[in-house]
């Protein structure tokens, strides 16, 4: 026990010590943290009066945000699943950097959840037992079943495989493996069961279709491993981590893949909407082309559409695509667009027009802009110390030492650089 | 009240029709004789009210006891901050009844009474900071032909199936609804109108996503929310076909002289900021014989309400006589709320 | 009201009219809580005023007078009394707002002889056959110009030869004006029966068979001087409606939804 505390203490410690650029980014972080703290304190203050939500518009920008991270929360199978399954060596080291990336992910979706709430100081309304969980019946209750496991899953088998790292014992694979195997095929279910929870409305035609569980995931496997190339971009820049190119390019040849199958499934969903133009496809039309003079949306569609395509075209060309200056850029033109596409580009549609027909127009408020914003500044936060700490205990930089050293060697040698 | 000199023994069984009857004769007075039982008590600090209301257990799983504390709780809480007293009614379904109701678009003319009546009625969010209504009216405009139109222009959207080779412009109904029809006088010649709310489906999609299953179906066929238990999640809103479910988006505002004091707990009481609410078919009257607000203010007698296991009911013979539809009907909701026309 | 035919007056009949005429313009004045319609305006006025203790019978719409609430749906009422049918619901209890006063509301028309006409009773007419009645054109407007049954129907079809404070049947029985369903539905007979089964017309109170109903009679919601309504061919005047909800937040118009389909994009309906 004394050596968990210790271990915590230590990945913790090794998580908050870095140079001035390390400081100013987390310094940068904070104040967008400072920002969420405010604007969660107006809108449990005043309600959800303060964002610009409606009634007619009554899911928006959270949950777009929300759908988006499930994604990429899942998206860590794409490390984890050439790892052992493929028995990919070069992501086999990093694959604990992966998982981390995945807990940070889920905890932004449950504070996108809670923020989408309009009672959250009732969540335990849905705590089994205490309150009512209306399982199997509610989406929404397999969404909690799934992601809630899946944080667990993940905290559980990282922390599991880097404390034994750090404690020096070798990994049990009767215990670990059988997590990492199930971690897989629960990645795939997040992010279907998330697609279940809107495609399962006939109320919303746009999102009623059976394509969407596996366009979400091909979305999510383009936007999850293109933030985790840039994020292992920058580890191998700022730390001494080593990582192999080959795991760059396995990474965005499955990025460009997915990105494809999207694209594909997304010409596919247009045409089969568009050419016998029903009234229920008024939601694309209105994403595409706007509504009798609203337009808010159409140049996010386009924009998001031309990213999508231009860097599927590029990361098709295998020069670029091997060319690691280049690819950050590419990666985060296909993460935007994604991001676009499939948050208030599928959420926005779906709600507008009503099911009886209305539509109004939806721009987020200073309010809602705070909380995402702070969210994702807390994913980045939550991100940047698991990996500085998973780093550091990988590299043999934290190790466990016995009680009577007070001071761990590691943690301020080696972490000069951030 | 009916079933309050019962309300030890037998609460938990719903109120049988003899009871019921033996209790319909004045809803006005009833409601006003319970509320002269109010306040009876000495008024527990507001603090100790909003704690215990805080860890109340679901409204469809408490026990008599409890649902009777519940009530009281509010009518206190209400009465204070409303200035009058206020009745929360706990008034289960009836037995033998199920509630139906028919709506006969063809002699609608799109007065909004009932949007306001129901306003009045069941203590909704008024105002421009966030108005909250239930029933939402569509103005269908009546299409024009003429044969200008019949084989130029273009094509009726820039995409769009080829229909017959040559209807170019869509003729016939050429509008969406209209929601925000201000004309000067209603009905107008060219247009006919389409009031929607809930329809109290058989098979409620709000209630089958609702995670904590706040809201549910009483066995009258009323769709009610326990507004002390939502969670403010919207899955209800999302899944709801007919748009029928509002959401308090801040804290609702509610006049104290425009406060209607009769209510039900599942009904028209004061909600919170950050729950869902919608029509009730006006669970405080029609559990007491009452009609509902909408049907009683409907200048043309447009609106039908009644108990569907009675075949001498009104809303039996506009179903055996007339000829009927169902809002949505490919989506197996299976309303009871029907549309129908001379 | 009555000046026209000050120069027929006797001093008897001015006394008597000076009395009546007072009545209702008191009544008015001490109404501050206002008044409002049901289904007719002009013809269906209610008062507001508490029916009990803190209950209104009535709540009006600021904005079109018409009434929005009822608090007491029976005030003012009078059993409907026999309905001669055989139908189902026999032993409900059925009221009705009387319409008689508010017809005879000055109770000119069973003094017509006596105020107005010098004295002399009023001939009755020898046949049915219409034609104007130009000197009753301040009590019924639309005396020139009855739009009922396409021109087909004249005032003594339905009213009374004598007695002007009733109605009159095909066969010649006198009908209350409270009941004006037993003159009408003789033509109107299958509007009548769906009337009579509760799925034409309009009832409040209770809706359990067998509890207290207020029935509308047709008049209460038809003006059987203008059934027609002009060009609309509709059997129900024109009402100012209540205003639209709210915009949705961030909308600042609706104009989008008064737009065409199609290339004319544009074009407004308004």
């Amino acid at each position: 026990m004394m050596r968990f505390t210790q271990f915590v203490v230590d990945f913790l410690r090794a998580g908050f010590t870095g140079g001035i650029l390390f400081w100013c980014w987390m310094l940068f972080l904070a104040f967008f943290i400072m920002l969420w703290g405010y604007g969660e304190y107006v809108q449990i203050a005043n309600g959800m009066i303060v964002t610009n939500l409606n009634d007619q518009v009554s899911w928006g920008f959270y949950l777009a945000n929300f759908v988006f991270m499930v994604g990429v929360a899942a998206a860590a199978v794409t490390v984890v699943f050439p790892a052992y399954v493929y028995k990919h060596k070069e992501l086999h080291r990093i694959v604990i950097l992966g998982e981390m990336l995945a807990i940070a992910a889920v905890v932004m979706c449950l504070l996108f959840v809670i923020a989408h709430m309009g009672r959250p100081d009732r969540l335990w309304h849905i705590l089994p037992v205490i309150g009512i969980f209306n399982w199997p019946h509610a989406m929404l209750t397999w969404d909690v079943i799934v992601l809630s496991g899946y944080l667990l899953l993940n905290i559980i088998g990282g922390f599991y495989y880097l404390y034994k790292k750090y404690a020096g014992g070798e990994v049990n694979k009767a215990f670990y493996l059988p997590i990492v195997y199930i971690a897989i095929v629960w990645a795939l279910s997040i992010h279907t069961v998330t697609a279940f929870l809107i495609n399962t409305m006939p109320a919303r035609p746009m999102w009623f279709h059976s394509m969407m569980p596996i366009k979400f995931i091909t979305t999510a496997f383009a936007a999850g491993p293109s933030l985790i190339i840039i994020v292992f971009l920058l580890v191998r820049r700022f730390t001494p981590m080593k990582i192999a190119d080959e795991a760059f390019d396995l990474l965005s040849q499955i990025v460009v893949w997915c990105l494809g199958i999207a694209l594909f499934l997304t010409m596919s969903e247009i045409v089969t909407e568009l050419y016998p133009a029903t009234e229920h496809s008024l939601g694309l039309q209105y994403l595409m082309f706007g509504h009798n003079g609203l337009n808010s949306l159409v140049p996010y569609f386009w924009i998001a559409l031309t990213l999508m395509v231009v860097s599927f075209v590029l990361l098709l060309i295998p020069r670029l695509r091997k060319n690691l200056t280049l690819l950050p850029f590419i990666c985060a033109a296909a993460f935007v667009g994604i991001w676009i596409e499939k948050g208030m580009g599928l959420m926005l549609p779906g709600v507008i027009p009503t099911p009886i027909g209305e539509f109004a127009e939806y721009t987020p408020s200073h309010i809602e802009l705070m909380v995402v914003g702070g969210v994702w500044a807390i994913g980045f936060f939550l991100l940047t110390i698991l990996l500085k700490g998973a780093v550091a205990v990988l590299l043999g930089e934290v190790s466990y030492q016995p009680q009577t050293d007070k001071r761990p060697v590691s943690s301020e040698q080696g972490e000069a650089a951030i | 009240m009916p079933n309050q000199d019962k309300s030890k023994e037998k609460e938990s069984r719903p109120t049988t029709r003899r009871d019921f009857l033996r209790g319909a004769g004045n809803y006005t007075v009833a409601s006003l004789s319970g509320a002269a039982m109010l306040l009876a008590d000495p008024k527990p600090a507001k603090a100790n009210i909003t704690w215990a209301e805080h860890f109340q257990k679901n409204y469809r799983l408490m026990t008599e006891e409890e649902k009777q504390e519940a009530i009281e709780r509010l009518e206190t809480r209400y009465s204070e901050e409303y200035g009058k007293k206020v009745t929360v009614d706990g008034t289960p379904s009836i037995e033998g009844v199920l509630f139906g109701y028919a709506l006969n678009i063809q002699k609608c003319i799109g007065c909004r009474r009932c949007v306001k009546a129901c306003v009045a009625e069941n203590n909704q969010s008024r105002g421009d900071e966030q108005q909250i209504e239930w029933i939402r009216v569509l103005r269908m405009e009546k299409g024009n032909f003429s044969a200008e139109d019949r084989d130029q222009h273009g094509y009726p959207e820039s995409f769009g199936v080829q229909v017959g080779g040559n209807a170019y412009k869509p003729a016939g109904v050429v509008l969406e609804g209209q929601h925000y029809y201000e004309p000067e006088q209603v009905p107008e010649k060219d247009a006919f109108y389409f009031p929607m709310q809930c329809m109290q489906c058989e098979k409620p999609p709000c209630v089958k996503v609702c995670p904590v299953r706040t809201t549910y179906r009483d066995p009258d066929g009323i769709v009610v929310i326990d507004y002390n238990w939502c969670i403010g999640c919207r899955m209800c809103i999302g899944a709801c076909p007919y748009w029928a479910r509002r959401f308090n988006w801040g804290e609702p505002n509610l006049p104290k002289e425009e406060m209607n004091p009769v209510t039900h707990y599942l009904g028209n009481r004061p909600r919170m900021k950050g729950v869902v609410e919608k029509c009730t078919y006006c669970v405080q009257r029609t559990r007491k014989g009452r009609w509902t607000a909408c049907v009683e203010v409907c200048p043309v007698g447009a609106r039908k309400f009644g108990n569907l296991l009675d075949p001498n009911s009104e809303i039996r013979k506009v179903l055996a006589k007339k000829k009927v539809f169902r809002l949505r009907a490919d989506l197996n909701t299976y309303p009871k709320f029907f549309y129908f026309m001379d | 009201m009555m000046t026209s035919y000050r120069n027929h007056l006797s001093i008897m009949g001015l006394w008597l009219l000076a009395i009546l005429s007072i009545k209702p313009s008191l009544g008015a004045g001490l109404e501050q809580t206002g008044e409002c319609f049901e289904s007719r305006d002009g013809m269906s006025q209610v008062d507001v005023h508490e029916s009990a203790a803190g209950v209104v019978n009535v709540k009006c719409s600021p904005e079109t007078g018409g009434v929005l609430w009822w608090g007491d749906p029976f005030e003012g009422t009078v059993p409907m009394g026999d309905m001669e049918v055989e139908a189902d619901y026999w032993h409900e209890e059925a009221v009705v707002k009387p319409r008689e006063p508010q017809i005879d509301r000055n109770k000119m028309l069973t003094i017509c002889s006596m105020a107005c006409h010098n004295g002399v009773y009023v001939p009755i007419p020898y046949n049915k056959d219409a034609r104007p009645l130009k000197m009753h054109l301040d009590i019924i407007p639309d005396a020139m110009n009855l739009k009922h049954g396409k021109g087909g129907v004249w005032c003594l079809d339905c009213h009374h030869l004598v007695d002007r404070t009733k109605l009159i049947d095909n066969f010649g029985y006198s009908v209350s004006f409270n009941q004006p369903q037993k003159l009408c539905g003789k033509c109107h007979g299958q509007v009548y029966r769906a009337w009579r089964d509760g799925i034409h017309g309009k009832r409040i109170g209770m809706w359990d068979q067998g509890g207290k109903k207020r029935w509308w009679v047709c008049t209460e919601c038809h003006n059987p001087h203008d059934v027609e309504q002009g060009d609309r061919n509709s059997g129900f005047a024109q009402l100012a409606p209540e205003p639209a909800p709210n915009l949705p937040k961030g909308m600042t118009n609706a104009d989008h939804e008064r737009m065409h389909h199609g290339p004319d994009k544009g074009d407004s309906t308004h």
